[in-house]
């Protein structure tokens, strides 16, 4: 079990985590036009789907353009922040070239580190404060849209909404990495990036079992359509709390996951 | 206090392999019903290894060197059998023993490929808490041993293999662990670097006394820094002891050397049973014989040939070491 001092000593070593991924990702500028380009493809299909959809109609199942443009700044913030730093660290795990095909993982496991914490805290990608930027203004410009003074229980509860929404995601992220080391060539979180994709509308655009599905079993939308829904006072309090016992549930899962993982990889390996 | 740095009893490993049976309907089949093979890779070994000993764990491709490397560092758990190195289970993983040991892997590179190794050093100063101090004298001391100022500021990238080699070498002795575990580090080195590198490892043992077990295919690593050779083939251990001893204890034939006075007719010469002519060349001559039948050979060959020069040798240890790899059987 990780221990307190462990963890503080994980949190000072960010620094120059982020210190080392800057200069890694500098080598290759050639990257950077071609992330600014896809940040501004991702945040056009976005806000032109929702033109198109608000253009014909004025809300559907109760959502209107703002608040729907509200949760696409939600979408695109929360996507930044896994692009920032959980995504390329357990990302590397996988594929063909990855750690654990590779063998490199090694010396990732004998690290005096909390494995878990290292993998997903040690790689940073910067350029996604970009894309950060991005959904911070679409954001705020439905905010804007919305036209309204929000509450101190609105902003409470998107405030914990949010964090309940990012934990989830990094306990899905972290369940789908871990399969890696049952087939450490397969990339894994690309099918979750297919289905994270949904996360872009409301849930209650789709079909009821569909909204099943995306909200308990593989709860993408409760990572969006929950802190979009206490934005807008349109949450019921029994949801925040079930949004949080169900991250605290996968949080517990997914490291329980990866830890048999660790243990597989330590079995197995040759 | 006991000195002994690794303890190894009746240490085994066994691998679960799936068992991919050839043709279509087979392997659907094997889905549903997937089938395993046992593969013993490491069977019942047990040594000592003391503080500060250098030891070269010798053996043939999948002898199970990297398997036991693997399981005294930590990276696998032993199937069965009893381990500890500076006292932890490594298989635990203990930030504590972590912290203790380093490995060094001919193959894999710890180092980040895109930035200059002092970038790489100080990051990993930081992950092992090493205090700024000691960091610098550390580092100085194995710049200076390696001899590569030069290298610090260049992108890994652009490294050859030898000079990434020392990096490799910077990188795991940064924080002064007790154990260092060297699997193939001369790997695919031109003979000036791995001249270079066997000086520095003697070197730093000398003056750090940490505690070195190495793997290696060329023998020279070995009898240029192993006073102690342990020997494993198909998972069992072989022999155990002093490089010196290792020929006499495995090969049960020495090698008679001769120079004769003149080009002599051998049909004269009777060689007992079991000893053979291995070359010969104008006047120089090679027998090998059993061990045993040595000094009577030595005698009747003094007696029967116009010998000039005679020397008893121990075969050459690549020789001995052979017969073990691709025999088995001496």
């Amino acid at each position: 079990m990780p221990d307190l001092e462990g963890n503080m000593h994980i949190l000072r070593l960010i620094p120059y985590f982020i210190k080392v991924s800057f200069q890694e990702e500098a080598a290759y500028r050639a990257n950077f036009f071609i992330s600014l380009f896809t940040s501004v493809l991702n945040l056009a299909t976005g806000v032109l789907g929702i033109m198109i959809l608000f253009g014909q109609i004025d809300s559907i199942h109760g959502w209107n353009e703002a608040s729907t443009m509200a949760l696409l700044g939600i979408y695109l913030m929360v996507t930044a922040l896994r692009g920032l730093f959980i995504g390329p660290g357990l990302d590397a795990l996988a594929g063909m070239d990855g750690e654990i095909w590779a063998g490199k993982f090694d010396f990732v496991l004998l690290r005096p580190l909390n494995t878990q914490a290292l993998v997903s805290l040690r790689k940073w990608r910067l350029f996604s404060l970009f894309d950060l930027l991005l959904g911070l203004g679409v954001f705020i410009l439905a905010l804007a849209k919305m036209q309204t003074v929000l509450s101190a229980w609105q902003i409470f509860s998107f405030v914990i909404a949010l964090f309940s929404g990012l934990v989830i995601l990094y306990a899905i992220l972290l369940i789908f990495s871990a399969l890696v080391f049952w087939s450490p060539g397969v990339l894994f979180t690309w099918v979750f990036d297919g289905l994270f994709q949904m996360a872009r509308y409301p849930m209650g655009m789709y079909p009821g079992w569909l909204r099943l599905v995306l909200t308990w079993i593989i709860p993408v939308g409760m990572i969006t359509t929950i802190p979009a829904e206490a934005l807008t006072g349109s949450l019921e309090p029994v949801m925040l709390v079930a949004s949080l016992l169900l991250a605290a549930a996968l949080f517990a899962a997914g490291t329980a996951l990866f830890q048999i993982g660790l243990r597989r990889y330590s079995s197995a390996s040759s | 206090m006991n000195d002994s740095h690794i303890q190894v009893r009746n240490l085994s490993k066994t691998y679960r392999v799936p068992v991919r049976p050839e043709g279509l309907r087979a392997s659907v089949g094997s889905l549903f019903h997937p089938t395993y093979d046992d593969i013993p890779a490491v069977k019942g070994i047990s040594f000592d290894v003391h503080a500060g000993e250098v030891v070269g764990f010798i053996g043939p491709n999948g002898a199970g060197k990297t398997t036991t490397l693997k399981m005294l560092s930590g990276l696998i758990h032993p199937t069965s059998g009893e381990l500890t190195v500076l006292g932890f289970e490594p298989w635990k993983r203990d930030a504590k023993y972590l912290k203790r040991i380093s490995i060094v892997m001919g193959n894999k590179s710890q180092m980040l490929w895109d930035i200059p190794p002092m970038d790489s050093f100080r990051v990993l100063g930081e992950i092992y808490n090493v205090p700024a101090g000691q960091f610098k004298q550390t580092l100085d001391e194995i710049i200076e041993l390696l001899d590569m100022q030069e290298l610090l500021t260049k992108p890994v990238r652009n490294l050859s293999l030898g000079e990434r080699m020392k990096c490799e070498l910077a990188a795991s002795l940064l924080y002064r662990p007790a154990v260092l575990f060297l699997d193939e580090p001369t790997l695919g080195l031109d003979v000036s670097m791995q001249l270079r590198l066997r000086k520095f490892l003697a070197d730093y043992n000398r003056r750090s006394g940490v505690t070195v077990i190495l793997t290696s295919h060329y023998m020279a690593d070995v009898t240029a820094l192993c006073p102690r050779v342990i020997l494993i083939h198909n998972g069992s251990l072989m022999f155990d002891g002093e490089l010196s001893s290792l020929a006499r204890d495995l090969a049960p034939y020495k090698l008679l050397r001769l120079t004769l006075l003149e080009v002599t007719s051998m049909e004269s010469l009777k060689l007992p049973e079991g000893a053979e002519i291995t070359e010969r060349e104008g006047l120089g001559l090679s027998i090998r014989v059993p061990r045993a039948d040595a000094p009577d050979i030595t005698a009747n060959l003094l007696q029967t040939l116009p010998v000039s020069d005679l020397t008893v040798e121990d075969p050459p240890i690549e020789a001995v070491i052979d017969r073990v790899y691709t025999g088995g059987s001496l």
